[in-house]
This record gives C-alpha cells, sequence and structure tokens, in this order.
C-alpha cells in the first residue's frame, strides 16, 4: 500500500470520511473535503498524531455564498495534505490555528485583511499585508470588490514641478 | 550673466547624480540599473554617479509601479531633492503601471504621483536602452533636439515591420 493510501485510509477509518471527500490527486497530494465543524479535529490529528508539521500556507476562496479555506500542511517526506473546508460568507468566523502553528499569524491575518473573516483567537497587532489608511470594511480578494472603491481614499499629492 | 548659466547647465550635464528608488519593482529593472552603473556598461563615462541620498542627487531614477503603500515615500524624497531636478521611470511598470494597473494595491506608474522627465519601457529595460533614454534626457536638458533613432538593420526589425 502506498504512502497516500495509508494516510486516506487512517483519515477515512477514524473519521469516518467516504472515498469522494478524500482524493489523492497524484503522488505525495492528499486533499479532503470536510464541514468545518469537524476541522479542528482532523487538522489536530493530523499535525500531532500523523507528523503533518509544517503548515505550507492558507488559501482562500470567494466562493459566493461560502468561503473557502485550504489549510496545507506538509509531512517531512514532501507529502502534502490539503484540507478544504467552508464557512458562511454572511458570517465568516473562525477559530485561530495559532496554538498549533503560531507562525500561522500571518496567514491568518491575510485571511482578516483580504478575504474579512473573523478570525478568534487572532492577537491585536498591526493589519497585514493592505497599505495604511486602507479603508476598513473593503476586502480586495472579495467578489463583489470593485476598484473603484477605493476612488478618492489615496488622493494625489500636490508636488512641485520640474525646475 | 549669460555665461555664468552656461557654465552651471554645463556643469549639471557633466555630472548628473542619480538616486535610485524602488516604488515597488519586482527587482528586475533594479538589477538592469545596477548592471548599467557596473564598469561592463560604464554610465560614468556620462558623469553620472550614484548616491545614497535624494539630498544629493539631481536624478530620480526610478522603477516599478507605485504601490499604495510608498506614494507619499515617493513625493516624500521627490521634495527632498534640490531644483532643478529631473525623473527617470525605468521600465514599462514605472512608465504606465504595467501588468499591475488597476491592482488594489498598486496606483499606477511613476507619472501618476510626480512628474516624470524620461520614459524608458522594457520589462525590464536593458542597460543600453537606460544609457540611451539618459543620454537623450541630458541632450535636452542642453536645450539640443535628441539624435534619431539609429535605425537597427536586424533581421528581426525586418520581420516585424
Amino acid at each position: 500500500m502506498t504512502n497516500e493510501e495509508k494516510i486516506k485510509k487512517e483519515l477515512a477509518e477514524r473519521f469516518g470520511f467516504s472515498t469522494e471527500q478524500i482524493c489523492v490527486g497524484r503522488e505525495r497530494r492528499v486533499c479532503i473535503e470536510l464541514p468545518y465543524d469537524q476541522f479542528r479535529r482532523v487538522f489536530e490529528h493530523a499535525v500531532k498524531n500523523m507528523a503533518f508539521r509544517h503548515l505550507c500556507t492558507i488559501t482562500g476562496l470567494d466562493e459566493g455564498a461560502s468561503l473557502a479555506l485550504i489549510y496545507h500542511v506538509a509531512h517531512a517526506d514532501g507529502t502534502v495534505l490539503s484540507l478544504k473546508t467552508r464557512i458562511p460568507t454572511a458570517t465568516p468566523v473562525l477559530q485561530t490555528i495559532l496554538d498549533i502553528f503560531p507562525g500561522g499569524l500571518i496567514y491568518e491575518r491575510e485571511l482578516v485583511d483580504l478575504l474579512g473573516v473573523r478570525v478568534d483567537g487572532l492577537p491585536e497587532g498591526h493589519r497585514y499585508p493592505l497599505p495604511e489608511g486602507w479603508p476598513t470594511g473593503q476586502h480586495p480578494l472579495r467578489k463583489d470588490w470593485k476598484a473603484e472603491m477605493l476612488d478618492g481614499v489615496y488622493p494625489k499629492k500636490e508636488v512641485k514641478s520640474n525646475g | 550673466m549669460k555665461w555664468l548659466q552656461k557654465l552651471i547647465t554645463w556643469a549639471r550635464i557633466k555630472s548628473p547624480w542619480i538616486i535610485h528608488f524602488n516604488t515597488g519593482a519586482c527587482n528586475a529593472c533594479d538589477i538592469e540599473i545596477v548592471a548599467a552603473l557596473t564598469p561592463r556598461y560604464d554610465i560614468e563615462r556620462f558623469g553620472i554617479l550614484l548616491k545614497g541620498t535624494p539630498r544629493h542627487a539631481d536624478v530620480l531614477v526610478c522603477s516599478g509601479p507605485v504601490t499604495r503603500q510608498i506614494q507619499d515615500r515617493l513625493v516624500r524624497v521627490y521634495e527632498q531633492m534640490p531644483e532643478p531636478k529631473f525623473v527617470v521611470a525605468v521600465g514599462t511598470c514605472a512608465c504606465s503601471g504595467g501588468v499591475f494597473k488597476g491592482c488594489y494595491n498598486v496606483q499606477g506608474g511613476i507619472d501618476s504621483m510626480i512628474p516624470v522627465s524620461a520614459y524608458i519601457p522594457g520589462c525590464p529595460a536593458r542597460p543600453e536602452a537606460i544609457i540611451d533614454g539618459v543620454v537623450k534626457l541630458l541632450t535636452s536638458l542642453q536645450g539640443a533636439k535628441p539624435a534619431p533613432a539609429i535605425p537597427v538593420n536586424t533581421p528581426e526589425a525586418a520581420t516585424h515591420d
């Protein structure tokens, strides 16, 4: 049995995932789609018991009615496990994963700034990565965001002309 | 006093000091600017010298689109330069915003914030193009028309016509 099949089998047996929920895209790539209420348990199990010790990144997607989040965690042998979960766009609230991966701070801040997710448990601090003076309530990676919404927010400064 | 003005113009054209400022470039144009300053291309033969501060510089060489984070800093750097001052936009992004035009974090080209004297297109602009642009700027300062572009007789140029 290949390594990917082992991962698939362990997760399917432990959490009762169907084979449609888990896909092995190719060698060393395993993806799971799961509801958010199951996410935390599966994520913690993968990190603590299955040695997926590296958080590559968190991908955020605006799918209209829901926001999809893909947590990519990697094993030392190069296997990447992608956990895809969805939260409603109307109430985009996530639990932080900083207790497991303190380095996930910037990814979670990106979710806050770019997609307008509320992350419970995220410490106070500087915004990231949007520039200073960015209007609150605007999230540029939301599909309904338009560049025209910034009109007049960053006024052009008057400068002296060439000598 | 005409001779004095002539002398000042002569001195300025013979030793334009530059400051290089990255306003959000991907680093490709920066490398080409640095390459243009090396002895291989030897831009110093025109008296051009890279300075570490805008207060000592006559020419501001900008690369990259103007990001919203840096737009006020660009104006501040420009205002610190003594008159007369000139701005050279190196690369397509600096000229117009390039592929980043319309991005949520990009204001546009250099001329969306400060007046630009010379535009050097290219992605990245080659050192030869940078030297050509700078020489054209210096020639225009003398009050003379820049030399017309020399037609290049290469197979590539022929096919594009």
